[in-house]
Formats: structure tokens, sequence, C-alpha cells
């Protein structure tokens, strides 16, 4: 007999279930189903804000928007400093994978020597070395090819200056973190700069930007700032300059041009200069703005000044008699001589002739307390109110302090020391009818208002006498233009060295204005140490001056107030049959 | 009821499926923004190293160079200028002596 299983009725279907079962089994998935709602709960709920942040830590990332340093435009708008991007080449020591070939090729690209390179590799504990910054793009094009391991490039921004340096001491350069550190670029620096902005952003797996989460600060651009400089008239000032100081086999020189309108710096050159992109090796001689922080003996230069003023006391005339002869003058143990006897001179003539017995018998007419006065007010001894950095004040001593001597010295230039700018600033108080005006280095365009230190009157007879110097029988002749009319003083001092002066060494100087009756510039040349036998300020420094002058009014559209005989040559033209 | 349900069921379906829809779409837009911004950037970038770089082919030094080796030319000055006024600047001109 076979047996075979009845499957419909087996014992364990037949047998009764309890009815707590089921319910068990609902009631453990109804707590799991609880368990789940109080999770969803604590984290929903109660622990939002943990989750939110643990996200945004995975997630969130704040970005930096770097603002772009601002350009530095001449008047015209040309471009003397502007930021182009540059590659930064950086490595991680520890990861950087080479062949000896690569590195080669590496420090050939970086110009740098393998052993040097292999230095800074070699230093396994940092994790981050620069290798060279702000590197041109075909280099870091180049280096890219190269595909080392460990090697990155980073974008920065690096300045870059078209005019080199005939403007190096205006604009003055940034570092390569894009501080300013001379000139311009130091003094506005904070405008120039701006301010970075930021924003918060969700990143992909990828590191995509996929959204923002908050509004972004935007970032504050660097402002361009346009000089008072006219990039022109500045690049021929100081190739002028260049040139004399080179043919003049002089130590250094410099050259300020002002608008006697409006107050402003039309150029400011030195040499030796520098160019400011490549500023290896760079001595202080070359980065010195001399016009500004070297202060001079300023010589016969101050005569107009002290004549100005014996004129605004009222103790002479332009056509008062002064007696030179004999060309020498004792006084307080020392005697002070001229170059020639001049015998018996006008006011003007001792402007014209450059007399120092005649300037200081003019000195001797007033009190050392109104020398003091107009001196100060002419911004002698003061720091001059530019926004530039390390303006020199130079030096006036107290009235109080003075004696006889030095009151003497001081007519003709002598015992008191200033800058080429103040020498200059102080010339604008005859450009401008009497009254002194402010410079700036930034463009405008409204005629300057001056505080009055002369009359007009006054300082008209002053720009006569000046141009009566630079003329015919004037110790300024090479300052004469085609033309323009001009006018100006000349001077040579003896340098100091140590405590007495050098018989052999120089500063020639030239400050003048044109056109001479309604001046439009101001020019003040300074070349030190001439030394090719030749020192006199009126045949070293007034032919800079000269050429400035006639390049800077035509360039500026002024039309020539004196007659010019014109070289245009029109070669006949031979008819033929 | 059931009807209702199910009906609901689908509508929050849809939904659900249109929200990822839109927040994918927002994304790739937002990305794509982000390229045409960076791109803007990099011309803004390219044109101030443009114009640098055409200033600095312009410098007055290169300039004064290339005039007097190349092309012979010597600075302007008033006695080889011929100065033209219009009428009321030529009549100011005249009223000086």
């Amino acid at each position: 007999m076979s047996r075979s299983v009845r499957y419909s009725s087996s014992p364990l279907l037949a047998s009764k279930t309890p009815v707590w079962r089921s319910k068990f089994i609902v009631a453990a998935i109804a707590l799991g189903f609880a368990g789940l709602a109080a999770r969803a709960a604590h984290i929903q709920i109660f622990g939002n804000e943990f989750f939110q942040r643990q996200g945004e830590v995975r997630f969130v990332r704040t970005l930096e928007l770097p603002a772009s340093r601002g350009r530095i435009l001449d008047r015209n708008g040309l471009i003397l400093a502007s930021s182009i991007p540059a590659e930064s080449i950086w490595a991680i020591p520890e990861d950087v994978v080479a062949t000896k070939a690569q590195l080669v090729e590496l420090g050939r690209l970086l110009e740098m020597p393998v052993e040097t390179l292999e230095k800074r590799l070699a230093d396994e504990d940092k994790t981050f070395v620069w290798l060279k910054r702000q590197v041109d793009e075909s280099v870091a094009k180049q280096i890219a090819e190269l595909n080392i391991k460990g090697v990155y490039q980073r974008k920065e921004y690096k300045r870059q200056y078209p005019d080199g340096e005939a403007t190096a001491h205006v604009v003055g350069f940034a570092n390569v973190e894009n501080q300013g550190q001379e000139g311009m670029e130091l003094t506005f620096n904070k405008e120039l700069n701006g301010r970075a902005g930021s924003r918060r952003v969700i990143k992909d797996r990828l590191g995509r930007v996929v959204e923002d989460v908050r509004e972004q600060v935007p970032p504050v651009e660097g402002k361009d700032l346009q000089l008072s400089i006219d990039s022109k008239v500045q690049f021929f000032a100081y190739q002028k300059l260049r040139d004399t100081v080179i043919s003049f086999k002089a130590k250094a020189g410099s050259v300020v041009v002002l608008d006697a309108v409006t107050g402003e710096v039309l150029a400011l050159a030195n040499y030796p200069s520098y160019v400011p992109d490549k500023r290896k090796n760079l001595s202080g001689e070359q980065l010195r703005n001399r016009a500004l922080t070297d202060t001079f003996e300023p010589g016969s230069t101050m005569k107009p000044i002290t004549v100005a003023m014996a004129l605004e006391a009222g103790r002479v005339t332009p056509q008062s008699i002064i007696e030179t002869a004999p060309g020498r003058f004792n006084i307080g143990g020392f005697t002070i001589s001229d170059t020639h006897n001049y015998g018996t001179l006008t006011v003007e003539g001792v402007i014209q002739k450059s007399s120092n017995v005649g300037a200081l018998k003019i000195a001797q007419k007033m009190t050392p307390n109104e020398m003091w006065d107009t001196f100060t007010a002419l911004g002698y001894g003061q720091k001059p109110q530019i926004q530039f950095p390390g303006a020199v004040t130079g030096r006036v001593r107290p009235w109080k302090t003075w004696r006889p001597v030095e009151q003497a010295t001081m007519a003709y230039g002598y015992g008191l020391s200033a800058s080429l700018f103040q020498m200059a600033h102080s010339y604008t108080a005859f450009a401008h009818d009497g009254r002194i005006i402010p410079l700036t280095m930034l463009k405008s365009t409204e005629p300057a208002v001056g505080v009055r230190v002369f009359s007009p009157e006054n300082a008209h007879a002053v720009r006569r006498m000046l141009q009566m110097a630079a003329a015919p029988g004037g110790t300024g002749q090479l300052a004469q233009t085609v033309g323009y009319s001009v006018g100006g003083k000349s001077g040579t001092a003896h340098k100091q060295v140590g405590k007495g002066y050098a018989s052999n060494k120089y500063r020639s100087w030239f400050t003048g204005m044109a056109p001479i009756e309604t001046p439009r510039i101001i020019v003040a040349v300074m070349i030190d140490e001439p030394s090719n036998g030749q020192y006199f300020g009126g045949v070293v420094a007034a032919p800079v001056f000269s050429e400035t002058v006639q390049q800077t009014l035509r360039m500026m559209g002024l039309p020539p107030d004196v007659a010019v005989k014109p070289q245009i040559v029109t070669s006949p033209v031979e008819e033929s049959f | 009821m059931t009807r209702v349900n199910l009906l609901l069921l689908v509508s929050v379906l849809l939904t659900a499926l249109f929200l990822v829809h839109t927040q994918y779409e927002s994304r790739r837009i937002f990305v794509e923004l982000e390229k045409a911004t960076s791109q803007g950037r990099k011309l803004d970038i390219d044109n101030e190293t443009l114009q640098a770089e055409k200033r600095s082919q312009a410098t007055p030094l290169r300039v004064d160079k290339l005039a007097k080796d190349k092309l012979q030319m010597v600075p302007a000055s008033a006695a080889i200028t011929q100065y033209v006024s219009y009428a009321p600047a030529a009549a100011a001109l005249t009223a000086k002596p």
C-alpha cells in the first residue's frame, strides 16, 4: 500500500492560529512605523539645525570674489599701470614626480638653476612652495605642457607699466601681492585695491557651482586713478633730461613741469630711473624721486623771490639803483662776491646779471622776519601739500636765529634748502599773478584758487625780469625757444660736502615759465654734478628747459606768442615740358 | 473614497516628479549662467590684456623711435608749423601787437 502526502490537509494549516500572534505582528509593525516617525521628527524638527550644518559642511563653499586693482591713467586716459593675469607656479614637494630632463626644462623655463629648483623641491616637510610667481603666459603654457605631477599653476594678477622708466617715479609700483610700494601706487593703494566680495554656493560632486545659497556680497572694484601727468610731456621731459645728464656726465637730474593755471603736475621725471616691471638689482640711486625727496640750496634761483619780497614791501622798484661795485662785499668776516664787477645795476639788472652782491643789498633792506614770512608763504620749510609719499620739507631756520651774514646769503639761495618741487611750486606765485596755488597729482579742470603773496603788478614786474634774464644779455639765454616767450632764472650752486662747500662740485638749476605774459606752464630743471667742464645752470639746465617748454606748449596746442621766422622750405618745382 | 485617494496619489506623484524636474532644470540653467559669467569675466580680462598690449605697442618711446628711425621724421617746432585759426581766434590774435 502506498501512502501519499495530502498537502491540502497539512496538519500545520489545520492547527488553529492563536489570535495574539496577528495582534503581535500588527503591534510590531506599528512600533516600527512609530520609530520611523520619531526619527523623522528628530531629523526634521529637533535636530534640524545639526543636520543642516552637516549638509552645508559637505556641499556649501564660500567663494571669494576678487576685486581687480584699478588702473592708473594719464590725463588723456592712456594707461600708465594696469593689471593683467599671470600664472604663478607652485608645487607640493612630496608629490613631485619628474625626470631629470623635465626638471632641466622646468629650470630653463623658470630661469632658475636646476640645483636651486631641486633644493626647493627637496623639502618634503612643506606641502606648498612657490616656484616662481607671475610668469608670462607663454612660459606658463610651456610649463603646463611639461605635465609634471605635483606642479601646479594659480592665476594671479600682475601689474604692468607700459611707459617704463619715464613714469617710474610718479606711478611707482606694486609688489607681487598687489600692494603699492612706491609713488601713486602707494598713496592711493586703498582706493586702487577695492574690496573683495564673497558668495556662498552649493557645489556638486564634480565641483561645479549649482546654486547660490544666499545673496552674494559683490566685490567693490578698485577705482581707476586719473593723474594730471601727460605721458607725452613726461616722456619728452624724461628723454631730454636723460640725454643731458649723460652728455654732461652728471650724476643725476630732475625735471618738473607744472600747469600754471590749474596747479596740475604735468610731468615729474628723474634720472637715473628704473623699469618698474623689472625690479631686480634696484639701487637706491635709481629709486629716489629726487625732485621731491632731495633738498638742496637753491642758489641764484632764489633771487627773484628776494626781489619780489622787496618790491612787495615797497623797499625798491624795478628801476631802483643798486651799487654792486667792486663786485665784492664784506659782511661778518665773510666776503661775498660776483663773478664780474657789474658796477651800478638796476633791480632788474641784478636779476638779469644774477649779481650776488645786488641780491644781498636788496635783502638788507628787509627784516629777517619779513623774509621768513615770505619764504614760509611760498612753501619753503613746509611739507608740500601733495598726494605723494616721501615729500620732504626742506629747511628754513627760524628768523630769530639768523645772523646778518645768513640773511645776506639767503638772498641768493644759500643757507636754506628746498626740493626742486618746492622751487617750482614757489614760482607759481609769479606765474599766477601773485597767488601761490596748491598743486595736485590728479587731473583737475578747474583753475586753481591760490593764496595771495605778491600783488599782480609785482608778479608781473618779476616776470619781466625773468624774461630779461632769459634774453640776450641775461644768464639764461639758452632757455629761448622758437615761437614762445620765456622767462626764467638759472642757478649754479656749490654742493655742500661735509661742513663746507666743494669747490668742484656743482648743482645746476633752471626754473622758469612760458609764455611770459600769461604763463601756462612752469618748468624747473636740476642737474646734479655736471662734470665735463660745464656747470653753469644757464648752460647745462637751460637747454632742457627750452626743449621741454617748446614741446609742451606745442602739445597743449598753444599758438606761438612771438613772431617766428618760418623755416618751411618750399623747393621750387622745376617744370618740365 | 478610493477614487479620490487614487487621484490624490497620482497628483502627488506627478507634482513630485515635476519638482525634481524643475530643480534639475534650474541647476542646469544655473550652471550655464555660471559658465557664461566666467566667460564674460575671461573676455573682460582678455580685453584688459589686449588694451595693455596695445598701449605698450604705442608708448611714446616706441613711436618716437619708429618715427625717427623708420620714417625719418623730426619733432615739429613752431618754426615749421603753419598756424591757422578760425575767425574769433584770428581776431583775438590780430588785436594783439
